[in-house]
């Protein structure tokens, strides 16, 4: 059996029907980790990985069934899996041992996955190039001269390479979406909520959520409603169970009524991914959806708004990385304070140090109001006007990014060139709202760019409903 | 509209709260790019959001988390990944209470 | 000499009685073995999050009830961030902007107290200093235990003021089943706000703070300390710098505690892992419904209703306990004046002499022996016997009515007497001759009672001895 074209749920599938078995097809993957090594997508392939497809193995013999029986999954390293490591890429937790399993981990296993390892990424998922790892960059699939984007680049690269059918991601402001727009797949941001954050390493606790990073989209659409689903673990998490997102994909969009705001028009002129947009407009127009002008006044201030309400939770997040209690304890240390001051300042990369401090400014007394509660009220603001769009429009479109994959090195010097990298993507993390990256066009240099498809919470079904057709009919135009 | 500009002591005082430390050549190389990010952030600082109030989300007393006992982890466990234990306990050079 | 007023603010902490912790399932135990009541919540392990519990949340509510605050519609739990040891996140979940309870006071006897606010916060582990070889010991079990937080307005002006305030407070919480405030347990902690300011003055003086106090003693004596410490350097001509100062209850002394100056920008902002609570009217009103009698109360329904002192009525509620244990004898023996006798007598002089808070008769024991003696079915001191049994070697009550039961009256009574006259003829003669006969009619007593086993009617018995020995 060809493993390399085969989707999630065609895997899953010929699990199930043992067409194939799990430790096959986990060996097969786990083989194209280590031939990919020089990508650095993957931090480390699991030692009990091919065991674990064995038990799999026996138990569906027996009639196990589940989503994901036998299904080989990889996991971004911000995600716990009891007795795996789980670094978050940086020094400071290079051999922090996860004492529980993260909620969506107990949902993957719950459903039969075999995971069989953890993705690189940007420090504590602190960037947008995977260049912030502690443990190297990650390169991207299509070109190596290039990032995969971040921070959950690891995860996208290894979907792109074939390394995995599946890798999780976590998104706090587009870091699932752009290295999926990078690496031509697929990645989608949830409704804030729709996804339990317990056992997720927490950067900035309002706005992110795990989501799948797939080949295509109805995969990502299978793999959402394994992931959904309210906890008692976690109080934001949305108590309701989850929904099969696949029977929400009907092929068709007439009618559909499709927004562009007014301020992207300008936002785009000149980008490289500017005829994609248009592209992307006149392609759902010429498929019966209705194109509706609508805008968002202050769209532009959600990036800033993000660079504040993000740092100020992470600040906070990170102060139990302390070395006193799991992560690495400076050598140098010789009182408390000395504990906290050197594990802190030798364990942290530059970017995390970096939004520590501009936390603890937007956070101090004397700016508090000035930024953070301005920011808060300005995410309120920007939530009232997002709802003016969907009275009109059943879903609205951005481009994911600015343009194709940069090269490596090329904004790691200047910190708000990179940040301004999450122009397109940072909205919806304001927003709550769910938001889908799919492959729509090529740069210059023929490398993919990616098209958002943004939805009204918990109406991902519309979202891939339009990505499904698109995929699906794209080639056509 | 002028640069928010940032001291060395303004610098200083951030570390601290962070528990973090610089060196001078940190700090020379730290001050110009924490300026331009305010200058990014002072976007918000300066925008208008009318009488905005802020929307808690929230839930009704009656939906939260019954008063129940669930089992803890073992000590062993809860110390795993500590640099430093004694008698069960987390551990730390002697403070001065 | 120049005369000072004193004003006192207070913050108090009190574990809450809950079974869980407050933001972890965990359970809420003192004294356990170190870090094995202990969780990724309380702990702080990457990625666990907070889950409210809701009985913390009405403990609160139900405190602040019992001291006329408003309850807020909205609260909102925030961060507050600052690193130390004993706290695993480096932040402590509180309350700032929206606390469950805002205003309400405690009536002391001579002033109202207002409150300014009370909250809901999570407790923080426990340090213990060994040796330099040893090092500082971090155990997380007390981390997460639910700590209400009341702070009073600085309406208080003496030492003897302030700790009649934490005695009321104290009582009001272990009535409403709020907490068990057990002071060596660390389960009520007190932060002492002290300044004083030329008397009349009506501007307050710069104010100094003592934190963590465990006993009503050491606020006693650290108030008056620091308040002569404040007065005496303000008499030199000295100036007063608001700063925290240690309690060296030892030494008897306030140290002033040198302390970086941002330590105290605890950068508050609302935790983005919880959820503001919404508390309907609806609610309130059900848990207001569900409080018992407060100590004021049910003072004033022993003195009104069932005639009472004052005296006695203070003795009976100043320790819930008690006045559990006087209703519920008086639900089965409905004589709260006899019961009060016996309880303030009986019972509270052998809980003296043995120093043990425990009352060794079941309040249904203690009702059916007093229904005995109203019945006459046992004498007076038999019952205090009785009593004695239960109490020392838990007897049954059922075997020692068989045992004392039935009372030597009447004609039985009197042929008893007519036969221990007839027996003591020299003792008779001494009746009549002698100058202390009383003494004589006693020893007469007491010879009928050691006949008939203390079960004569001893009113009857004296009659009949009397009667006879005309």
């Amino acid at each position: 059996m060809n493993l390399k074209d085969l989707s999630l749920i065609d895997l899953a599938k010929a699990i199930k029907e043992r067409k194939i078995s799990s430790y096959d097809a986990t060996k097969y993957y786990i083989e194209k980790c280590k031939e990919n090594a020089h990508l650095n997508a993957i931090l480390e392939i699991y030692d009990d990985a091919l065991e674990n497809a064995k038990i799999m193995d026996e138990k569906i013999a027996n009639g196990f069934e589940g989503k994901l029986a036998g299904v080989p999954v990889v996991i971004k390293d911000n995600i716990l899996y009891k007795g795996k490591i789980a670094s978050c890429s940086s020094k400071f937790l290079e051999n922090y041992v996860a004492q529980y399993n993260a909620d969506v981990v107990t949902k993957m296993l719950d459903a039969g996955a075999v995971i069989i390892g953890r993705a690189n990424m940007d420090e504590f998922a602190m960037g947008s190039s995977t260049e912030n790892s502690a443990f190297g960059i990650t390169k991207n699939a299509l070109d190596e001269s290039r990032v995969p984007g971040g921070s959950s680049g690891g995860s996208a690269c290894a979907v792109a390479a074939g390394m995995c059918p599946v890798a999780l991601g976590t998104d706090t402001g587009g870091s699932i979406r752009q290295p999926s727009s990078y690496n031509g797949v697929v990645g989608i941001k949830p409704t804030y909520g729709r996804v339990s954050r317990y056992g997720v390493v927490a950067f900035a606790s309002s706005i992110e959520q795990v989501g799948p990073i797939t080949k295509n989209v109805k995969d990502n659409a299978y793999m959402l409603e394994v992931l959904s689903g309210g906890s008692e673990h976690d109080e934001t998490s949305l108590k309701m169970d989850s929904c099969n997102f696949l029977l929400q994909i009907k092929g068709d969009i007439k009618g559909l009524k499709v927004g562009v705001l007014k301020e992207i028009e300008d936002a785009v002129k000149g980008l490289e991914v500017e005829k994609a947009y248009n592209d992307a407009k006149e392609f759902l127009a010429n498929n019966g959806a209705q194109i509706i002008e609508t805008s968002i006044p202050d769209f532009k201030l959600a990036l800033p708004c993000y660079y504040i309400i993000a740092p100020a939770e992470a600040t906070s997040n990170l102060g139990r990385f302390d070395g006193v209690k799991y992560s690495k304890r400076s050598q140098n240390a010789k009182d408390v304070d000395e504990i906290y001051i050197k594990s802190r300042s030798e364990g942290f990369g530059k970017e995390v140090k970096r939004r520590i401090m501009l936390g603890n400014f937007v956070l101090s007394s004397g700016y508090f109001d000035a930024y953070y509660n301005k920011a808060k009220k300005l995410q309120q603001k920007l939530k009232n006007e997002a709802k003016t769009v969907f009275e009109k429009c059943d879903v609205f479109i951005l481009p994911t990014t600015t343009g194709e994959a940069f090269k490596i090195g090329e904004k790691m010097g200047d910190p708000v060139s990179m940040y301004k990298e999450d122009l397109f993507t940072i909205l919806t993390n304001i927003l709550g709202t769910p938001s889908i990256s799919i492959p729509f066009g090529k740069g210059k240099n023929g490398l993919p760019l990616g098209l958002q498809i943004i939805a009204d919470n918990l109406n991902e079904g519309v979202i891939y409903n339009v990505a499904d057709f698109i995929e699906q009919n794209l080639r056509e135009v | 509209m002028s640069k928010t500009k940032i001291t060395i002591e303004e610098v200083k005082r951030l570390a601290d709260l962070s528990a973090l430390e610089f060196t001078d050549e940190e700090l020379a190389s730290f001050i110009p790019e924490f300026e331009n990010i305010l200058h990014l952030v002072d976007e918000v600082k300066n925008c208008d959001v009318g009488d905005g109030q802020i929307d808690y989300p929230k839930h009704l007393l009656c939906s939260l988390r019954d008063d129940q006992v669930k089992e803890s982890l073992p000590q062993e466990e809860i110390l795993k990944n500590s640099p430093k234990t004694k008698k069960g306990s987390f551990c730390v050079p002697k403070m001065l209470d | 000499m120049q005369d000072f007023d004193i004003v006192i603010g207070l913050e108090v902490h009190s574990e809450l009685k809950t079974n869980s912790k407050v933001f972890c399932s965990c359970a809420n135990k003192f004294g356990q073995a170190p870090n094995t009541n202990c969780c990724p919540v309380c702990v702080g392990l990457p990625g666990a999050l907070p889950v409210l519990n809701k009985k913390a949340v009405e403990l609160v509510i139900k405190a602040g009830l019992t001291m006329d605050c408003e309850i807020n519609d909205l609260a909102v739990f925030e961060r507050k961030n600052y690193f130390y040891p004993d706290l695993a996140k480096a932040y402590q979940i509180s309350q700032l902007v929206r606390p469950i309870c805002i205003g309400g006071h405690i009536d002391l006897k001579d002033k109202s107290v207002r409150l300014n606010r009370i909250h809901l916060e999570e407790d923080a582990g426990k340090l213990v200093h060994g040796t330099q070889a040893i090092g500082t010991l971090i155990d997380y079990n007390r981390g997460g235990v639910p700590l209400m937080e009341l702070v009073t307005e600085p309406d208080i002006s003496s030492a003897e003021e302030a700790v009649e305030f934490l005695t009321n407070l104290r009582q009001k919480l272990i009535y409403a089943g709020v907490a068990e405030c057990k002071m060596e347990q660390g389960g009520m902690r007190c932060d002492v706000n002290v300044s004083v300011k030329p008397k009349g003055s009506d501007k307050l003086g710069q104010r100094t703070e003592m934190k963590n106090l465990n006993s009503f003693k050491s606020v006693f004596r650290a108030i008056n300390y620091e308040a002569n410490r404040q007065m005496e350097v303000l008499r030199n001509g000295g100036k007063i710098i608001q700063e925290t100062r240690k309690w060296d209850d030892n030494h008897g002394k306030s140290i002033s505690m040198r302390k970086k100056e941002t330590s105290s920008d605890y950068r508050y902002f609302p935790d983005p892992d919880l959820l503001a609570v919404e508390i309907p009217r609806e609610d309130v009103e059900t848990i207001k419904k569900s409080l018992p009698l407060m100590p004021d109360q049910l003072k004033s329904i022993y003195m009104n209703e069932y005639g009472l002192s004052e005296y006695e009525s203070d003795i009976l509620t100043k320790d819930k306990e008690l006045s559990d244990y006087f209703n519920e004898v008086v639900e089965h023996f409905n004589n709260p004046k006899e019961v009060t006798n016996w309880i303030l007598t009986e019972v509270l002089n052998r809980i003296k002499d043995e120093e043990s808070a425990e009352i060794k008769i079941s309040p249904c024991d203690l009702a059916k022996l007093l229904k005995l003696v109203e019945d006459k079915k046992v004498t007076r001191t038999n019952a205090k016997e009785m009593l004695t049994r239960i109490w020392e070697n838990d007897e049954n009550i059922s075997s020692l009515e068989k045992e004392y039961g039935g009372r030597v009256d009447g004609e039985e009574l009197k042929s008893i007497v007519e036969k221990i006259i007839a027996n003591n003829s020299k003792a008779v003669e001494d009746y009549h001759t002698s100058d202390t006969p009383e003494k004589v009619f006693r020893w007469f007593t007491g010879q009928v009672m050691k006949e008939t086993k203390g079960k004569a009617n001893a009113q009857k018995a004296e009659e009949y001895i009397k009667e006879l020995l005309k």
